[in-house]
């Protein structure tokens, strides 16, 4: 059943010939509106096919997942529209320094890794406020482990929705409002029918669609402009270096774009060259963002929980390498589309371009066939569409498992666990499709705030609480009160900057604790906390320390 | 519903209540201490020490590299702003040949035809770029390009009559700058004439701008191209992440063989 749904995932799209318009904006585009629509209906069908039968289905997957197959469920869950859309968008509007996102975001694979994937699964807990409320024996710590992991849900779910608003507003021509409330509905249901079970199984044929769709355009480009096209992702180097050094207009001679622009262009150095003052962006955020978002990638709750459905701690160890290699694949691929679409769009009469888009029109630009454009974007959608589905399932956990199971009904009946489960996910689709309505921050810097929250709430409490046994109750309270307050502080002024409202020191403190790096000292500061009061307070209990070391580190 | 076999410490002994101290002690019939710097075990001495050796090349790789970088850089500005700075103080003093306003103009060019170029600064050099162009029009020409430049002004782009007015423009003014018609600045001029808001010049506004964009932190790495990149570009975007991929490739598997040599299996 596996194979057929696959081949149809794959082959699918092939069949399906229409017309449509090659406009960067606006109308209907009915090819590409073919293939969103036959994709997710796959989706829906394995969902169904696949869904949750009782509680251990619906959290972990009944742990039946290989290290291969979780290893895509990794890359597919990671792989957002903000890996999909942002990642290109990101260099297109400031060069080198984008690439802090790229490096950031794969290089915490190796701290989730070595840190932390085995001994999670050893510790044998469904969700990241499970382990806390666990590990630190305290309801307390609990709720707000659950509390936070439902934030940072929320916020990462926010940007996911905007982007698929995106998208459907440029495949159905519709309104962005409408848009977001098509695209959340439809994955809240396959979500709400299939639970982790289904949402695995679909994450592994999204990651295929994801893939295919993202490269097959870079082959074409690299081919149709003349670069290396048999391996696009070391062929760009000569495209970086054709932007630093300029194209002079006699060798683009009849080289135009699907609009008729001619791009040649001038000498652009400040493309690749790092932290220019072009960017606006400094040496300091560069190094912290990247800090911040691999301390993120290590706590994000949505990610640690993909090791609770492997079988056994080796394939947990061996589902990160699989994993980290195929989201490489696409953070490899990404720059490429930067590339392209910076040269494509380099004459000044193309006039600016949404960033969050640039990989979609890049391929317009370079004017594909429309079909393969459209596929393009429905990659971009169920890039989108598997993070949102991980985020409702650990958010429902968190709100299901960890707070009305854990502390505010513990005798309740696994049927009456699994439809609290549904409900919340329920809720947390409605309030985030009506804050993604609202429009108030990009998609990006949406992401990046729920990264760098992780990294100061659930990473040093996981760190600590994995590796030292001293970390006790009070100093993961207090860790927890100090990166919270850090966060709080940070996102305060990054949402007053919002509605205008000029806070003291505004500009020093969005400088120094900015919305999407305040994790780099927010992080060492809970870390430290933690630490100090554990040594001035009461020891471990005994019980947990000796689980530790028998269950967790034999 | 299947029994939930993965049951955590405080499961079994707390079922959510905190026990006091005292009956703590009591179950402490045995130390239990982990610390990731004190290995008691010999898997445990032996994760400690693949893991400080690959965090450590790890974090030398991302975090060393970057600060390397950032101390051999140099600010080195590009041939434009060389040729820009050498005719700037004659512009502003009003006393500039024809020769140094066409040189001024190819070097604005050079940043107007950037992609990373934001609206607010694009301003500043239309108005400068369009201000020398005026001024080296003769009084015979300053009305006939005043003139195109509406022309082109009032058209769209894709529509039949477009190029030729773009053409018409480009021929007229590339002349004024003494530059092939085929070039690129021949190409952009026209488009930049059009777009200018006003020809009143900010020579400190122009100064900000021209600095900001074509001046770039460079070095021996920046320069040196391997496999078409920037040496830096690849490292980064490329290198690194195989770099990754290879750590947590070499993790698994010494960690793999380490357990069997030492007898361990997992659950």
């Amino acid at each position: 059943m596996k194979k057929i749904l696959l081949a149809i995932s794959i082959l699918l799209p092939g069949y399906i010939f229409a017309n449509a318009s090659t406009t960067l904006e606006g109308g209907f585009k009915l090819g590409p509106a073919l293939i969103l629509l036959s994709i997710l209906i796959l989706f829906v069908v394995v969902g169904i096919v696949f869904r949750a039968k009782d509680t251990n289905d619906f959290f972990a997957a009944g742990r039946k997942i290989s290290k291969v197959g979780s290893g895509m469920a990794i890359a597919s869950n990671w792989m957002s529209a903000a890996s999909f859309l942002g990642m290109a968008a990101l260099m297109y509007g400031s060069g080198y320094h984008g690439l802090a996102y790229v490096i950031g975001w794969t290089g915490g694979y190796v701290l989730l890794l070595v840190l932390m994937a085995g001994q999670i699964r050893k510790y044998g807990k469904y969700t990241a406020a499970d382990f806390i409320g666990d590990r630190f024996y305290s309801k307390t710590l609990r709720i707000s482990g659950a509390i936070v992991a439902i934030l940072i849900s929320i916020a990462y779910c926010v940007g996911q929705f905007g982007g698929i608003g995106l998208l459907f507003k440029w495949i159905l021509g519709i309104d962005y409002a409408v848009a977001v409330m098509v695209g959340g509905a439809v994955v809240l249901s396959y979500t709400l029918i299939s639970g982790m079970l289904g949402v695995t199984k679909n994450m592994q044929i999204q990651y295929i669609i994801i893939i295919i769709s993202f490269l097959i355009p870079l082959f074409i480009l690299s081919f149709k402009y003349d670069y290396f096209w048999l391996l696009p992702q070391i062929g760009y180097g000569s495209i970086v270096t054709d932007i630093v050094t300029g194209i002079p207009a006699p060798e683009m001679v009849n080289m135009v774009n699907s609009f008729g622009h001619d791009f040649a262009i001038t000498p652009s150095p400040e493309y690749a060259m790092p932290w220019d003052p072009s960017s606006g962006q400094t040496f300091f955020q560069f190094m912290a963002i990247t800090f911040s978002l691999m301390v993120g990638t290590a706590g994000l709750p949505h990610v640690i929980q993909r090791f609770y459905v492997v079988p056994k701690v080796r394939d947990a160890r061996w589902s990160v390498v699989w994993g980290l290699f195929f989201i490489c694949i696409l953070y490899w691929s990404a720059p490429v589309y930067s590339a392209l679409g910076t040269i494509l769009s380099a004459n000044p009469e193309v006039g600016k371009l949404s960033k969050d888009a640039i990989v979609v029109y890049t391929a317009q630009l370079g004017n594909i066939n429309p079909l393969i454009v459209g596929l393009l974007a429905a990659g971009g959608v169920s890039a989108a569409f598997s993070t949102v589905s991980g985020l409702l399932v650990a958010g429902a956990s968190a709100f299901s498992h960890d707070l009305y199971v854990k502390v505010i009904n513990p005798s309740c009946s696994p049927k009456r666990q699994l439809a609290m489960a549904r409900w919340a996910t329920v809720l947390m689709a409605i309030i985030v499709t009506l804050i993604a309505l609202m429009k108030l921050a990009l998609i990006g810097q949406l992401v990046a705030v729920a990264f760098s929250l992780a990294g100061c709430t659930i990473f040093p409490l996981f760190l600590l609480g994995i590796w030292w046994s001293g970390s006790n109750r009070k100093g993961a309270t207090w860790g927890l009160i100090v990166g919270g307050m850090v966060s709080l502080i940070a996102i305060t002024y990054f949402v007053a900057g919002k509605f205008n409202l000029i806070l003291p020191a505004h500009e020093f403190m969005n400088y120094w604790l900015g919305a999407w790096y305040f994790a780099w000292i927010g992080a060492p500061l809970a870390i430290l906390t933690n630490i100090i009061v554990s040594k001035f307070t009461e020891e471990t209990p005994v019980e947990i320390r000796k689980f530790l070391v028998e269950n967790v580190h034999s | 519903m299947k029994k939930l076999t993965n049951i955590g410490a405080s499961d079994v002994l707390f079922n959510f209540n905190i026990y006091s101290m005292d009956e703590m002690k009591n179950l402490n019939e045995k130390d239990y201490h982990i610390s990731f710097f004190q290995p008691t075990t010999k898997l445990a001495k032996f994760n400690r020490n693949l893991s400080i050796t690959l965090l450590t090349v790890w974090a030398v790789c991302i975090f060393g590299f970057q600060i390397f970088l950032k101390v051999i850089e140099e600010p080195t500005p590009e041939m434009a702003y060389v040729e820009y700075q050498g005719v700037w103080n004659q512009l502003k003093s009003g006393q500039a040949s024809d020769l140094e306003k066409q040189v001024f103009i190819k070097s604005a060019l050079s940043v107007l035809g950037k992609v990373t170029l934001k609206p607010e600064d694009r301003v500043y050099l239309n108005a400068a770029v369009s201000h020398f162009t005026f001024e080296l029009a003769g009084e015979s020409q300053k009305a006939l390009l005043g003139n195109k430049i509406e022309i082109l002004r009032s058209a769209e782009f894709g529509k039949s009559d477009y190029p030729n007015q773009k053409a018409d423009l480009g021929s007229l003014s590339a002349k004024l700058i003494n530059v092939e018609p085929y070039s690129l600045e021949a190409k952009l001029l026209p488009i930049e004439l059009a777009a200018a808001s006003s020809s009143t010049l900010n020579t400190e506004m122009v100064e900000m701008v021209m600095a900001k964009y074509l001046i770039h932190n460079q070095s021996f790495l920046t320069d040196y191209v391997f496999l078409g990149f920037p040496f830096h570009y690849f490292y980064t975007g490329v290198f690194l992440l195989i770099l990754f991929v290879g750590i947590c490739l070499y993790y698994c598997i010494a960690t793999d063989k380490a357990m069997f040599r030492l007898g361990i299996t997992e659950e």
